[in-house]
C-alpha cells in the first residue's frame, strides 16, 4: 500500500519541482549577469553608456534578420536556414552597387549620398525579397506536405548555393565599401560618445519594424498572414489564397533581410560571402530567445542578443571578451530550447509540440 | 414531390426541381485521402433556399463530401463532377469557390485562436470588398448571436464551445455565401445551446441562403431540414424528404437510437 502510494505521488512531485529548480539556476545567472553589469556601469560609466547604445544599433540589425526567421517559421514552422545568406546576398549586391554602379566614395556630400542609400535600400529589399520567394517556391514549396526533416535539409543546400554562387561571383575576399556614414559624433558628454553611423541605423531600421508591425496588425494581408499561420486549412476556407499568403510573407521576410544587409554594409563597411552564416545563426537564436514564430519577442531577442554582445566585447571588468561572443550566444541558445522552449515572450499552446 | 418515399441507391436524387433551382450538385464523386478511397461515388443535390442534411455514422464521409465541394487540397477529387451555381467547380481552388459563394463552418470550428471575434469575422468576408455590407453583415452576425456582440475583441481561442461555434458559422456567413456548409454545428455543446443553434441554422435559411448540414445528430437534422442524405461508407445509401426518412425504418434504428 506504501509503495503504491508512492508511484502514485511521484508524477505528481516531478514537473512541480523541475521548474523551481532550474529557475533558481535561471534567476541565479540572471543575477550574476546584472551584478557583473552593475559592477562595470559603477566602475566605467561612460563606457557603459556608449557601449549600451552601440549595442541597440547591433541588436537592430539582428532583429530584421530575426524577424524573417519568425515570420517564416511562424507561417510554415520552417527554420528557413537560407535566412541569414539572403542577407548576405543583400549586403552583397548593396556593396556591389555602391561600389560599381553608383561609385561611391568616402565623405560624400549628403544630397549625393542619400539618394543613393535610398536607391540601394529599395533594390536590395526588392532583390532579396525575390530571391527569397523563388527559394520558396523551388525549395520549400514542393516538400509542403514531405516530412519536416525535409524541407529543413534543402534549407541548408540552399545556404550553400546562395554563399557558393557569391564566392563564385565576387571570390573567397571581404568586398570592402568605403566609409559613407558620417562617423562624426553627434555628443559626447562625460565620457559618452554617440556617433552619428549609429544613429542612422536605428534611424534605417526602427521605421522598417514599425511598418511590419502596421502591415501585420492592420493590413488584409497582414491579417491573411496570421490567419494562414494559425490555421492553414480554416484560412483557405475563408478563401485566403495559402500560397500566395506564404509567398508574400517570404517577400517581407527577404526585404527585411535585404535592408539589413545594406545596412549592415554601410555601417561595417565589408561584406564576404559567409557573412552571413554567422550573423544568421545569432539571429536565428534572437528569434528563438524571443519566442520563435513571435514578432515582438523577435525584436526583443535581438537587442538582448545585441545587447550581450556589444557588453562581451565592449566592458571592460571581467568581460569574456569578443573571443567567446558565439560561445556565449549558442549557450543561451541551448539554455533557451532546453528550459524554456516557448522562448521569452511565447505562449504555451495546447496544440503546440 | 408529396408521394415521393424514401427511395435508395446513390444514384436516386429526391423529387423532381427544375434545373434552374439547382443550386449545388454534386455528380458521382471519388475522393481519396493518398491512397484511400474516401468517397465512391456520392451524389447529392442541394437547391435554392432549401436546408438539406447529411448523417451518418463516423467516418461515413459526411466531411469529406464537405471538403470535396470547397476545394480543400485533401481528399482530392479523382473522379465525378461538383457544378454549384451553374458552373463547375470540381478542380478549382479553394479561394475561388468561396468567392463564387459556398462558405464552410468546420468540424471543430477551426477559429483563428489568437485573433479577436471581430479579426475572426473580418477573415470570414476576406473575399469581399465591399466595406458597408461588411459592416452591414458583421451587424447581421450580432443580431443573430448578440453573445458575440459582448465579446468583439475577445481572442477567439479563450471563448467557450458554444460561443466559438457561434463565430465559426458567423464567420461563415460574413462571406455572404449562397451555400453554407455546417459541419457538426452541436458537437460537443451544452444542450441549450444546440438548441439555440439549430434555431439560427432556421432563422440564417429563412433570411435566404441555402444550407447543407452535416450532423451526427440526426433528430434535430431532419427536424430542421427539408431533405436527407444518409451515407455509409462513402457511398448515398439512402435519400429522400426529410419527413420520410424519420420515418424509415433503417433510419430510425441506426441513427435516431429508436
Amino acid at each position: 500500500m506504501t509503495s503504491d502510494a508512492r508511484t502514485e505521488r511521484l508524477p505528481r512531485l516531478l514537473p512541480r519541482r523541475l521548474p523551481s529548480f532550474t529557475g533558481f539556476f535561471g534567476n541565479l545567472l540572471v543575477l550574476v549577469v546584472v551584478a557583473w553589469l552593475l559592477t562595470n556601469l559603477a566602475k566605467t560609466p561612460g563606457d557603459f553608456f556608449q557601449i549600451l547604445l552601440f549595442g541597440l544599433s547591433l541588436g537592430a540589425i539582428y532583429a530584421l534578420v530575426a524577424l524573417g526567421y519568425t515570420l517564416v517559421y511562424g507561417i510554415l514552422e520552417l527554420i528557413n536556414f537560407a535566412h541569414g545568406d539572403v542577407f548576405m546576398f543583400g549586403g552583397t549586391i548593396s556593396a556591389v552597387f555602391i561600389l560599381e554602379v553608383f561609385s561611391l566614395g568616402s565623405h560624400e556630400h549628403w544630397y549625393v549620398l542619400w539618394p543613393v542609400v535610398a536607391g540601394c535600400v529599395v533594390i536590395s529589399m526588392l532583390i532579396c525579397g525575390i530571391l527569397n520567394v523563388l527559394i520558396e517556391m523551388v525549395a520549400y514549396r514542393p516538400l509542403r506536405n514531405a516530412p519536416r526533416l525535409a524541407p529543413l535539409i534543402t534549407a541548408v543546400g540552399m545556404s550553400f548555393i546562395l554563399q557558393d554562387v557569391v564566392l563564385g561571383w565576387r571570390g573567397p575576399n571581404y568586398i570592402t565599401v568605403p566609409t559613407t556614414l558620417p562617423r562624426s559624433n553627434i555628443f559626447a558628454v562625460g565620457g559618452v560618445t554617440y556617433r552619428w553611423d549609429e544613429l542612422i541605423v536605428l534611424l534605417v531600421t526602427v521605421p522598417l519594424l514599425l511598418g511590419l508591425v502596421y502591415l501585420v496588425q492592420k493590413t488584409k494581408q497582414g491579417k491573411a498572414m496570421r490567419a494562414t499561420a494559425q490555421d492553414r486549412e480554416a484560412a483557405a476556407m475563408m478563401g485566403i489564397n495559402v500560397n500566395r499568403t506564404i509567398s508574400f510573407t517570404f517577400l517581407v521576410a527577404g526585404a527585411l533581410a535585404g535592408a539589413g544587409g545594406l545596412i549592415y554594409v554601410l555601417w561595417q563597411t565589408q561584406v564576404r560571402f559567409d557573412s552571413g552564416f554567422r550573423l544568421g545563426l545569432i539571429s536565428f537564436t534572437a528569434a528563438v530567445l524571443g519566442g520563435i514564430g513571435n514578432l515582438p519577442g523577435a525584436v526583443l531577442g535581438a537587442v538582448l542578443i545585441g545587447l550581450i554582445q556589444a557588453f562581451n566585447e565592449g566592458l571592460s571588468w571581467s568581460a569574456p571578451g569578443s573571443d567567446w561572443t558565439q560561445s556565449i550566444v549558442f549557450s543561451i541558445l541551448i539554455l533557451i530550447l532546453v528550459f524554456r522552449p516557448e522562448g521569452l515572450l511565447g505562449e504555451k499552446t495546447p496544440e503546440g509540440q | 414531390m408529396s408521394d415521393a418515399a424514401a427511395t435508395t441507391g446513390p444514384s436516386a436524387t429526391a423529387g423532381a426541381g427544375a434545373a434552374s433551382d439547382i443550386l449545388l450538385s454534386v455528380e458521382g464523386i471519388h475522393s481519396y485521402y493518398g491512397a484511400i478511397h474516401a468517397l465512391k461515388g456520392v451524389t447529392l443535390e442541394v437547391r435554392q433556399g432549401e436546408i438539406v442534411t447529411l448523417i451518418g455514422a463516423n467516418g461515413a464521409g459526411k466531411s469529406s463530401t464537405l471538403r470535396s465541394i470547397n476545394g480543400l487540397p485533401s481528399p482530392k477529387v479523382r473522379d465525378g463532377r461538383i457544378v454549384f451555381d451553374g458552373q463547375e467547380i470540381t478542380h478549382r481552388p479553394g479561394h475561388e469557390i468561396v468567392k463564387l459563394g459556398i462558405a464552410q463552418s468546420p468540424e471543430g470550428r477551426r477559429l483563428f485562436p489568437r485573433m479577436t471575434v471581430v479579426e475572426n469575422l473580418e477573415m470570414g468576408a476576406f473575399q469581399r470588398s465591399d466595406k458597408s455590407g461588411l459592416k452591414e453583415d458583421l451587424e447581421r452576425v450580432f443580431s443573430l448571436f448578440p453573445r458575440l456582440a459582448e465579446r468583439k475583441t475577445q481572442k477567439a481561442g479563450t471563448m467557450s464551445g458554444g460561443e466559438q461555434q457561434m463565430c465559426a458559422i458567423g464567420r461563415a456567413l460574413m462571406a455572404r455565401p449562397k451555400l453554407v456548409l455546417l459541419d457538426e454545428p452541436s458537437m460537443g455543446l451544452a444542450p441549450i445551446f444546440v438548441e439555440r443553434i439549430f434555431e439560427t441554422i432556421v432563422e440564417i435559411n429563412r433570411q435566404g441562403t441555402a444550407v447543407l448540414l452535416v450532423e451526427q445528430n440526426a433528430l434535430m437534422a431532419l427536424d430542421v431540414a427539408s431533405r436527407g442524405y444518409v451515407l455509409e461508407i462513402g457511398q448515398v445509401v439512402l435519400s429522400g424528404p426529410a419527413q420520410d426518412l424519420r420515418k424509415d425504418e433503417k433510419v430510425r434504428k441506426a441513427y435516431l437510437g429508436e
